[in-house]
């Protein structure tokens, strides 16, 4: 390892010019942490969720529920330990940012599967004392697990309108610009 | 493996090559970055309105333009057909259906005419027509304040602007009746640059800045109370400068603000029948939602009285302010998945059991004013006096902040039946009082009140000239359209 990294160390009269190479290639990573707020994935709060605009429709439509005491990641991801909660986090989280990325969001959004099963958990998991009427035997167990709470609950939490043109005027704490207030002042005067 | 700088001198075309994959490299991390700056962008115009409206307008047409959906269920608070039980949008005589609280207003304006408000939309018309602001001859030649506008209009910020806030409170109330139009609509509540929540009213403001608030850095969740406790709250016109003020600075619960006001020695009026020194509430409805279990949940305001609304594929804030009780199946059951028939009983019965003890009350102060005045008529002094008349004034107080509230009994019923009970004791405490100065002069039968069985009747005990009262209003409202233009 050491002796690679000899290797590839340039000679002395061109350490100037790698330090500053290397320097702007890391300022420019550093932008790409800040412009896309990477440091705030590592909360719960559901400000971060709005990051990306196209959540828009699901911040809000959360922000008029019953569910509204709650936050996105009390439903969307799993809680059995720090461990299986910070992978999901960070699959779903890099699979959300490709397709933002890329331009690929469709006009209503919906769960995949991954999501489904985390979130019918969790529904288990806050309402249990509902269910524990229910899970008499296995049979039923299977027969409830069966579906998805939200086949019947259909309005829970989000409502049944919410594709991206769905909200038009709806004021969520979307991202403003990441130019400092300091130095758009400068520029404006 | 040779060093990097060893495989270049010897080759120098790898040089290029590792130079050109960087470049590419880099390239490309700035694309992403670019990518990444270009849909901040987006939601930054998104979040824009597209809405080219000037700052202080007025008009809620002009709005209405941009935001049509807003706009179109806003007006909707022009309907009137609702009414519950208690309450609803359609007018309410109160002093039909509660001829003592014409006793308990003598000597104020309230006892000429007290009706329960209709919506927003009607704000202005009805502060013109009804009797409490009296037939001023001229403009500028009545005894009410220019305040009185204040929370009737989108017009008051922008005078306030123009003129200055204290002096805006200088003036009369009929000076302006010509200038304010729109009825309270979005400029009241709403920045036209950004259509983010503000404050436009100054009293709340300084209210906050007062107790070492910054209402700055309150959430929008709190915001959607605020905009709403800007009116929606009690308030005083402090000195002769009738600047409107918030009693809040000893906190916010009816023993405060009462505390606030002895400390002052602030009156509205003196009771013409028992000569005390009175404070009427007003609308303390913020105040007191604060201290109910719905507030304690982190609820506001406009989630019950401006639910989601959908209309084909769009949400929107339904902007039709009302009653709950007219959209029972938006509000309560968002939550709630009781009936409707139930969740209704259940605000009936908060609502039943408050009236029956705030109608005790009421009946228990009208005998405590006359039997006041019994005790003056046969010589009592201003001194053995003063203890009963501090017990009716705070007793009436009580009683006001829990009737004044139209949603009290069931924003937060706990402490409205504590301020009643509390009002019903301090009543007792003045009639205990009076009956032993009563004795001294032996008095010792029950004093008589006159028939005040209607709201005709109590005017008449109380010597309001009724006829007289209305044919000025109606002759002040028939010039206001053919001279005041």
């Amino acid at each position: 390892m050491k002796k690679w990294f000899f290797k590839i160390i340039p000679s002395e009269e061109w350490h100037f010019t790698a330090i500053v190479t290397l320097g702007i290639v890391f300022g420019l990573g550093f932008y790409i942490f800040y412009i896309s707020k990477a440091w705030s994935y590592l909360s719960d709060r559901p400000e971060t969720c709005v990051n990306c605009h196209v959540m828009a429709t699901e911040y809000v439509t959360w922000f008029h529920s019953s569910h509204k005491r709650g936050v996105c990641n009390d439903c969307h991801v799993p809680h059995q330990n720090f461990l299986v909660r910070y992978l999901f986090k960070a699959k779903d989280g890099l699979r959300h940012a490709t397709i933002f990325t890329l331009r690929l969001e469709p006009q209503t959004i919906k769960m995949n599967e991954a999501g489904v099963e985390v979130v019918g958990e969790n529904c288990l998991r806050c309402h249990k004392a509902v269910f524990g009427r229910l899970f008499q035997n296995a049979k039923q167990t299977q027969e409830i697990k069966s579906r998805d709470c939200w086949n019947c609950h259909r309005e829970t939490p989000h409502g049944r309108v919410k594709s991206l043109s769905s909200v038009p005027n709806a004021r969520v704490p979307l991202p403003e610009s990441p130019v400092p207030e300091w130095l758009s002042h400068l520029l404006k005067n | 493996m040779k060093a990097v700088n060893q495989i270049i001198k010897e080759k120098p075309w790898m040089g290029w090559v590792i130079f050109f994959i960087t470049m590419v490299v880099t390239f490309f991390i700035g694309l992403l970055a670019s990518s990444i700056m270009e849909r901040r962008t987006e939601a930054i115009i998104i979040n824009k309105p597209k809405a080219d409206i000037k700052a202080f307008e007025s008009d809620n047409k002009v709005w209405g333009q941009y935001y049509k959906d807003e706009y179109q269920s806003y007006l909707q608070t022009a309907d009137t057909s609702f009414k519950s039980k208690y309450g609803g949008s359609a007018t309410i005589d109160m002093l039909e259906e509660a001829p003592e609280m014409v006793v308990l207003w003598a000597g104020y304006p309230f006892s000429k005419d007290y009706r329960q408000g209709r919506g927003h939309y009607y704000a202005v018309d009805d502060i013109i027509t009804t009797l409490r602001t009296a037939a001023p001859a001229k403009p500028g030649t009545d005894p009410m304040p220019a305040t009185c506008w204040t929370c009737k209009s989108p017009d008051v910020p922008r005078l306030m602007n123009k003129m200055g806030i204290d002096s805006f409170y200088h003036q009369k109330w009929s000076t302006f009746i010509t200038e304010i139009k729109n009825p309270i609509g979005c400029a009241d509540c709403h920045d036209p640059a950004t259509m983010d929540l503000q404050i436009t009213r100054p009293a709340l403001l300084e209210a906050f800045k007062r107790n070492g608030k910054d209402i700055a850095k309150v959430s929008q969740q709190e915001m959607r109370s605020l905009v709403c406790a800007q009116c929606h709250v009690e308030y005083y016109f402090k000195g002769d400068g009738k600047y409107l003020t918030f009693p809040w600075d000893k906190g916010m619960d009816v023993d405060n603000i009462e505390k606030y006001y002895d400390a002052i020695e602030f009156s509205d009026w003196t009771h013409s029948i028992s000569k005390a020194n009175m404070i009427k509430a007003q609308h303390p409805d913020y105040e007191i939602y604060s201290m109910g279990i719905h507030a304690q949940r982190g609820l506001a305001c406009a989630d019950c009285h401006m639910p989601y609304k959908s209309e084909g594929g769009r949400k929107f804030t339904d902007h039709h302010i009302q009653s709950p009780l007219n959209n029972i199946s938006n509000t309560c059951q968002i939550c709630h998945r009781e009936s409707e028939a139930e969740l209704l009983r259940t605000v009936y019965e908060r609502q039943d059991k408050i009236a029956e003890q705030k109608q005790i009350l009421e009946k228990l102060l009208v005998k405590a004013h006359y039997e006041a005045k019994a005790a003056w008529d046969n010589g009592a002094t201003a001194t053995d006096m003063k203890p009963a008349l501090t017990e009716i004034r705070h007793a009436q107080w009580r009683w006001d902040f829990a009737a004044a509230s139209h949603g009290a009994a069931f924003h937060a019923p706990i402490e409205v039946m504590r301020i009643i009970a509390t009002g019903i004791e301090k009543t007792q405490q003045a009639r205990l009082i009076l009956s032993k100065i009563s004795a001294k002069k032996g008095i010792i039968e029950d004093i008589a009140i006159p028939d005040i069985s209607t709201k005709a009747n109590a005017q008449k005990a109380v010597g309001l000239d009724m006829p007289t009262i209305e044919k000025e209003k109606q002759l002040f409202l028939k010039k206001l359209k053919t001279d005041w233009k």
